[in-house]
């Protein structure tokens, strides 16, 4: 029996995979991936089956619980983006030679653009880099088939499986036909009856490099075993042959049939980009391969496209690259590009306590002073001048710590601030603080707690008390971390309270001068997009005094909240009621003190 | 028939999107679509592509799109990227919209006046999906443009 529903690829990835007896799900979230275990998680809740599905404190550990929990016979997976998979990387090479002993696929979705993330990186070269076979779907109902596939085949070869999935697909959504869920023979697998038989061994669980040496030697063997079965499957007829593989495939499909190229070109699909096998293209005049992001069908089958400048090297391949694609073949005639008109910036939400913590921290330490940003939506604070490096997950720790000791060597005084949000400090902001406070390197390190990971869309942080199922969990404070490491100067405040942020901001700066010792301000509001924090919320409504604007733009500039919006006409500053969500924190911000309170609610003179 | 629909966050791009891919579904036909949604939330960008009873992947090309709806206006070079075609919602229409109806019918009300000006979908497939409240707003919407033209004859072209 199956049933029609419209999914994303994501969602089609969570089904997949709870379809087919995963019942250990963990991950960390990451744009575009973190759409996976919710809808795992939903599908528990209704269907009420054994296991465990939430989030990890970061990739590794999220890579190595799933992994053992294999290892124990339970099925499962792990959720993640592409530089997710770089934090797990000492963890998923691993897997590889010890092989886990019930399916194990791990799903990382790649960001082609990049549209959200830092690199454009293939996960299909770290499957290679690993020795794990790839699946690389085309379409939502691909993906749902291939997280069954990937399953079955890490099953049969006791190998991992990386699914790998793209922005595109993971939030493109298609009406798919799905098999019913039964929760009787299938969701309710036997834990003890799986764990009951469980042997330790050692030889393979500890080995030793001697033993590795022979594990990899097993590993070559499947994977050689696995290439003898992938087969590239043909779609039209022409003598040139184009591979692809993921969306990209959809893309090129489309387009062939669009300038109606169905005698001219063969369409080649390969579903497992690693572990090829060479094929024998003797009959085609021409072989290109299309693929996103980095040439691996093209390396293993040794095909025209990046290497001589068919494929861009760069950029996502969009249904308008791939014509251009065929264009520069000779396939159709050159297109125009079209210009694409650039969209307002992202800002931080109205409301956001980021904004007027990091405001007050400009205040106190000025615009020389250096930022060292995360990631997160703090990452925003670049646009009002309170973050000046990004790099990736817990370097605005490590990057305060590296940089103000070469300035402490130099003997130039500097202030450094690191700023970090509670989900990236607890992911890996923790190691380099004890470097910090170890080497007695003087920095600010400003952690913007929202209790929540914002930027993905709101999911659980350590810091909760509650499970989604409602199951009590033990609360992890930062603040008994910081002091725990040995920091001595630790303050905790409600960014919202301005005055008293201020002074805590000045009583730290005083502090770094005086002693030479690392200090930490936890600067906590809850994240105003969330339904509870939204509720929560002061309420200070506001209005501008127009006699009293002159238009100056400080608060455009240096707090740049969207709902205070710029008057052509008049030259001053408005309010836009549609956005404002009655925060009052901009109250503070006006140099000539024209933003004011509206008391009884008479805030209709907007 | 493929269609794009931009708005700010907030703005109900993305119920929109998926009142008109259930009707789609309704109707029978496949749906592919895709959400772009930026990276600040309230008041950031909303895009969803839409591909309805054709095509393999949700992505639409630049300049093939038959129909491009704007929720915010301030959008409209951008849409024209996608296609000529644009549908907006005029002052007047957003305007009765919120006096006609509560909050939260708003779109179901706008969805009606969609409905009533291009004849996309049969509105009949639409009421079938939609409880009792939201039926109500769209037969609003609908009749208001009904009671605008004098006559219903005003069609996708």
């Amino acid at each position: 029996m199956s049933e029609r529903i419209y999914l994303s690829g994501n969602e089609a990835i969570a089904y997949g995979l709870i379809a087919s007896g995963v019942r250990f799900l963990t991950g960390y979230p990451g744009t575009p991936s973190s759409e996976i275990l919710p809808t795992a998680q939903k599908l528990k809740l209704r269907y009420k089956f054994k296991g465990f599905i939430d989030w990890a404190v970061n990739e590794k550990v999220a890579l190595e619980m799933a992994f053992s929990a294999s290892l124990c016979k339970i099925k499962s997976a792990v959720t993640m983006k592409q530089v997710g998979l770089n934090v797990a990387m000492d963890a998923f090479v691993n897997s590889a030679y010890i092989g886990p002993k019930a399916g194990f696929v791990v799903v990382v979705a790649d960001d082609p653009g990049p549209y959200s993330s830092q690199t454009e990186q293939d996960s299909r070269i770290a499957a290679y880099f690993a020795k794990v076979p790839v699946f690389d779907p085309s379409s939502v109902e691909e993906a749902y088939h291939f997280a069954k596939k990937a399953l079955e085949l890490s099953e049969e070869f006791e190998i991992p499986v990386l699914l790998r999935t793209t922005t595109a697909l993971s939030h493109g959504k298609a009406d798919i036909s799905i098999d019913n869920l039964k929760i009787e023979d299938q969701f309710q697998p036997n834990f003890k009856e799986e764990l009951k038989n469980w042997e330790k061994e050692v030889s393979k669980l500890a080995a030793t490099p001697k033993q590795r040496y022979l594990l990899h030697k097993a590993l070559n063997e499947k994977l050689k075993a696995i290439s003898e079965r992938n087969k590239i499957r043909y779609f039209y007829e022409g003598d040139i042959l184009i591979l692809s593989s993921g969306m990209v495939f959809s893309y090129l499909r489309e387009l062939i049939e669009e300038y109606n190229l169905q005698q001219k070109v063969t369409l080649g699909k390969v579903d497992i980009p690693y572990p090829l096998k060479k094929e024998n293209f003797s009959k085609f005049k021409r072989i290109i391969t299309v693929e996103e992001t980095a040439p691996v069908i093209e390396l293993f089958l040794n095909t025209e496209g990046r290497r001589n400048g068919i494929v861009p090297s760069e950029g996502e391949l969009s249904p308008e690259v791939c014509e251009n694609i065929l264009a520069k073949i000779g396939l159709i005639s050159e297109k125009k590009t079209v210009i694409i008109p650039p969209l307002k910036r992202p800002s931080l939400c109205p409301g956001c306590g980021h904004r007027i913590g990091l405001f007050a921290v400009k205040k106190v330490f000025g615009k020389k002073a250096i930022y060292t940003g995360d990631i997160g939506c703090y990452t925003l604070a670049l646009n009002f001048g309170v973050t000046d490096t990004v790099f990736c997950m817990g370097a605005g720790v490590s990057f305060a710590t590296g940089m103000k000791k070469v300035f402490d060597l130099s003997g130039k005084e500097r202030m450094v601030i690191g700023i970090v949000g509670d989900s990236t400090f607890l992911h890996s902001g923790i190691p380099p603080l004890i470097d910090a406070y170890h080497y007695r390197v003087p920095i600010l390190l400003i952690i913007l707690d929202n209790e929540t990971v914002g930027m993905t869309g709101n999911q659980k942080t350590p810091a909760h008390t509650k499970s989604y199922e409602g199951e009590p969990l033990n609360s992890v404070k930062i603040e008994n971390i910081v002091k725990g490491i040995g920091i001595e100067f630790v303050k905790v405040v409600d960014s919202y309270e301005y005055k008293k942020t201020l002074a805590v901001l000045k009583g730290a700066k005083s502090y770094l001068l005086e002693n030479k010792k690392s200090a930490v301000v936890i600067l906590k509001h809850p994240c105003i997009y969330t339904k509870e924090g939204l509720e929560k919320n002061p309420k200070k409504p506001v209005k501008i005094v127009e006699e009293k604007c002159t238009g100056c733009k400080y608060c455009i500039v240096e707090f740049e909240c969207p709902a205070l919006i710029w008057d052509k006409d008049k030259e001053k500053v408005l309010i836009d009621k549609t956005l404002c969500i009655n925060c009052g924190c901009c109250i503070y911000v006006c140099p000539k003190k024209a933003i004011i309170e509206v008391k009884d609610g008479a805030c209709n003179t907007w | 028939m493929e269609l794009v629909i931009l708005g700010k966050g907030g703005q109900g791009v993305l119920f929109f999107s998926k009142i008109l891919a259930q009707i789609a579904i309704e109707e029978g036909e496949s749906v592919k679509a895709t959400e772009i949604k930026g990276m600040a939330k309230k008041g950031g960008v909303v895009e969803v592509q839409m591909k309805i009873g054709e095509g393999y992947s949700p992505k639409i090309k630049r300049g093939s799109a038959d129909l491009v709806i704007l929720l915010s206006p301030d959008l409209e070079a951008y849409g024209k990227t996608f296609g000529e075609k644009i549908f907006t919602f005029s002052k007047e229409e957003i305007e009765k919209a919120f006096k006609e109806v509560p909050l939260r019918y708003v779109n179901t009300y706008l969805m009606g006046i969609f409905l009533a000006k291009t004849g996309i979908f049969d509105i009949n497939k639409a009421l079938k999906i939609l409880d009792e409240e939201n039926q109500k707003s769209l037969l609003k919407g609908y009749a208001y443009v009904q009671s605008q033209n004098g006559d219903f004859t005003k069609r996708r072209d």
